[in-house]
């Protein structure tokens, strides 16, 4: 039975899918958790600045792999918002331009770490 | 702290997947190892030699199924387990066609990466018994015996099931075949390994001897007995008692032996109580023991208590390849001993020695070889080198190319060592000159080796030949060695 203390709340904490966040924080001792939340968080900062470069260069193969990493990564923690705008980007036929995912893409960055510490201090 | 479940390498470049991997795998109680590149996982991979990888498909070197390639090539024996964020039939089929034993779709949780896990550890661990299983069924070394044939699996399979029990096991086999070899193979597998393991060969020790030997002697029980002594059954004490060629005992003396069988107790020579051994009793004979039951030269009830479990080993030429891999064998071994160079035999020697019928069977092949070894050196044994007999064999043995077109050449060109051959039409031999006068036992010695010879060492039938006891010919081996 997962603990309530635990459980990501459907309206309040969006930015997570509770059955991999939550099951995560339940399944693994709370120091190791928190070792996965800065991991991610080192990945966000790496992954965001490849995006960055690599749209100001123009180039599209750096930028598809960091949204595929960053897709990845998001997966791993249950960031589920952050996942689907990383697929977009990764989505070669995607109609919109860097500069209107890459904001989004930070936005969801942020919400989904702020969401994870408060998995992690529950 | 308890034993790692498995030894799991995990190939993932993304940091975070990377990190909740480890950290499931390592909650499951499996020893983890990371490797970010594809070039890395395939080193970790075959210097670690992991019980399973996972294998992320997209990474920075190369793709994940390129990594199973090499892996395979490499010949890694690890479970393959594709990570992949593609769960769709085809990427399945795609993952098992490269030979993973499963695939995990991210993300996953700790319960699904642990059926996995377990389902392929588990398959991994059967393939790795099975793999053992056939190994032991093709296995080409047993205790001192070289042999991979089925009837030597056979004689293995028997020695290995009987070896723990207490049963009398009772050797058949011709001279040769390895009767003392299957003895201490049964005394060294079975729990009495660490009690010593005494041989006796009965038919080398005068009649008149064999009681003591066997039951040792009080001191003054007969002339020249100047100690107590004891006999090879208080010297097994707690081990195996391997009394060979067993048809050669005298009937009285297999009474004696039928007492100690039924009771555990014997007396030696002389004494006036009955002392007791436990000790297992391993015989053996070259001949046909029922046969020497119904001709009355061995008794029935004796019979009955050694001939509990029978091993019958295979004569040589029913060995197949066996005698070329122990050909091999020995001439390493006497090859080291003597600092020869041989490291193998050239095909027409191989194929003279694989066509002879070996009567001596194993020990006459190890006397050729010693033959080979000593009087010769070079880096192949040539067909040449080989002892004439079995040249001679080879050639008669050898088709001709009229009557079996598809032999190979050179199994019909085996050098014949002799001067030179005979012409077609042999001319009438010259009258012989009368044989020069040798001294009585130069002629006596030169008759009991061309014997032994002749027989492949075997002594009961070099004596059987020279119509005198074995033992005569045992105690002229034993003058002449000193």
């Amino acid at each position: 039975m997962t603990d309530p203390a635990l459980q990501c709340e459907p309206y309040r904490v969006t930015a997570l899918d509770p059955e991999v966040a939550s099951q995560l924080a339940e399944d693994l001792p709370p120091e190791v958790f928190r070792r996965i939340i800065a991991t991610f968080e080192d990945d966000l900062g790496r992954l965001t600045r490849e995006l960055q470069q690599a749209a100001a260069a123009g180039d599209i193969t750096q930028y598809m792999r960091a949204a595929h990493s960053l897709a990845g990564a998001a997966a791993a923690v249950g960031a589920r918002r952050l996942e689907a705008e990383a697929r977009i980007a990764m989505d070669p036929g995607q109609p919109e331009a860097p500069s209107t995912v890459l904001p989004r893409l930070s936005a969801e960055s942020a919400a989904a770490l702020q969401e994870l510490h408060i998995l992690a201090g529950a | 702290m308890s034993e790692p479940r498995g030894r799991i390498l995990l190939v993932e470049d993304t940091p975070t997947q990377a990190e909740v991997a480890k950290a499931l795998l390592a909650d499951l109680g499996h020893e983890v190892r990371h490797a970010a590149t594809g070039a890395d996982g395939l080193a970790q991979a075959m210097e670690w030699q992991p019980d399973a990888v996972l294998v992320d498909l997209q990474l920075p070197d190369f793709s994940g199924f390129d990594l199973m390639r090499k892996l395979r090539a490499e010949g890694a024996e690890a479970a393959l387990i594709v990570i992949t964020a593609n769960g769709s039939v085809n990427a399945a089929v795609e993952a098992m066609r490269e030979g993973a034993m499963d695939f995990i779709v991210k993300p996953y949780g700790k319960a699904r990466l642990k059926v996995t896990l377990d389902n392929a550890l588990e398959k991994r661990a059967l393939k790795a018994e099975l793999v053992a299983v056939k190994n032991q069924l093709h296995r080409g070394r047993f205790f001192g015996f070289v042999g991979a044939s089925p009837p030597m699996q056979a004689v293995y399979k028997t020695i290995e099931s009987v070896a723990p029990s207490r049963a009398n096991v009772f050797i058949t086999g011709e001279s040769g075949t390895g009767k003392e070899l299957a003895a201490e193979a049964i005394h060294k597998a079975s729990p009495r390994a660490k009690g010593p393991f005494v041989a006796l060969n009965c038919a080398a020790i005068p009649k008149d001897l064999l009681e003591s030997e066997i039951f040792g002697h009080v001191k003054g029980a007969f002339t020249g007995a100047t100690d107590n002594r004891a006999g090879a059954a208080k010297q097994a004490e707690g081990g195996t008692l391997f009394l060979d060629e067993i048809g050669e005992m005298p009937l009285e003396m297999q009474v004696k032996l039928l007492r100690f069988l039924q009771t555990g107790s014997f007396q030696p020579v002389g004494a006036t109580r009955p002392e007791k051994a436990d000790v297992r009793i391993v015989s053996a004979t070259n001949r046909d023991p029922l046969a020497e039951v119904e001709a009355g030269r061995f008794r029935e009830d004796l019979y009955y208590r050694l001939y509990v479990v029978p091993v019958e080993l295979p004569p040589l030429r029913e060995r197949g390849e066996d005698v070329l891999l122990i050909a091999r064998h020995f001439l390493a071994s006497f090859g080291r001993e003597e600092g020869r160079r041989f490291r193998g035999f050239s095909r027409e020697a191989e194929a003279a020695i694989a066509r002879y019928p070996w009567p001596g069977n194993v020990r006459q092949l190890q006397n050729a070889m010693r033959n080979v070894v000593v009087l010769h050196d070079g880096d192949v044994v040539e067909a040449t080198m080989l002892p004439p007999a079995l040249l001679h064999a080879a050639r008669r043995s050898a088709p001709t190319p009229a009557t079996e077109p598809s032999s190979p050449p050179q199994l019909l060109a085996v050098p014949e060592p002799q001067p030179a051959p005979l012409p077609e039409a042999t001319p009438l031999p010259a009258p012989m000159a009368p044989p020069a006068i040798e001294p009585l036992a130069v002629m006596e010695k030169r008759m009991i080796l061309a014997a032994l010879d002749q027989t492949g060492q075997d002594v009961p039938r070099a004596a059987a030949l020279l119509e005198v006891n074995p033992s005569t010919i045992y105690r002229k081996l034993a003058a002449w060695r000193s």
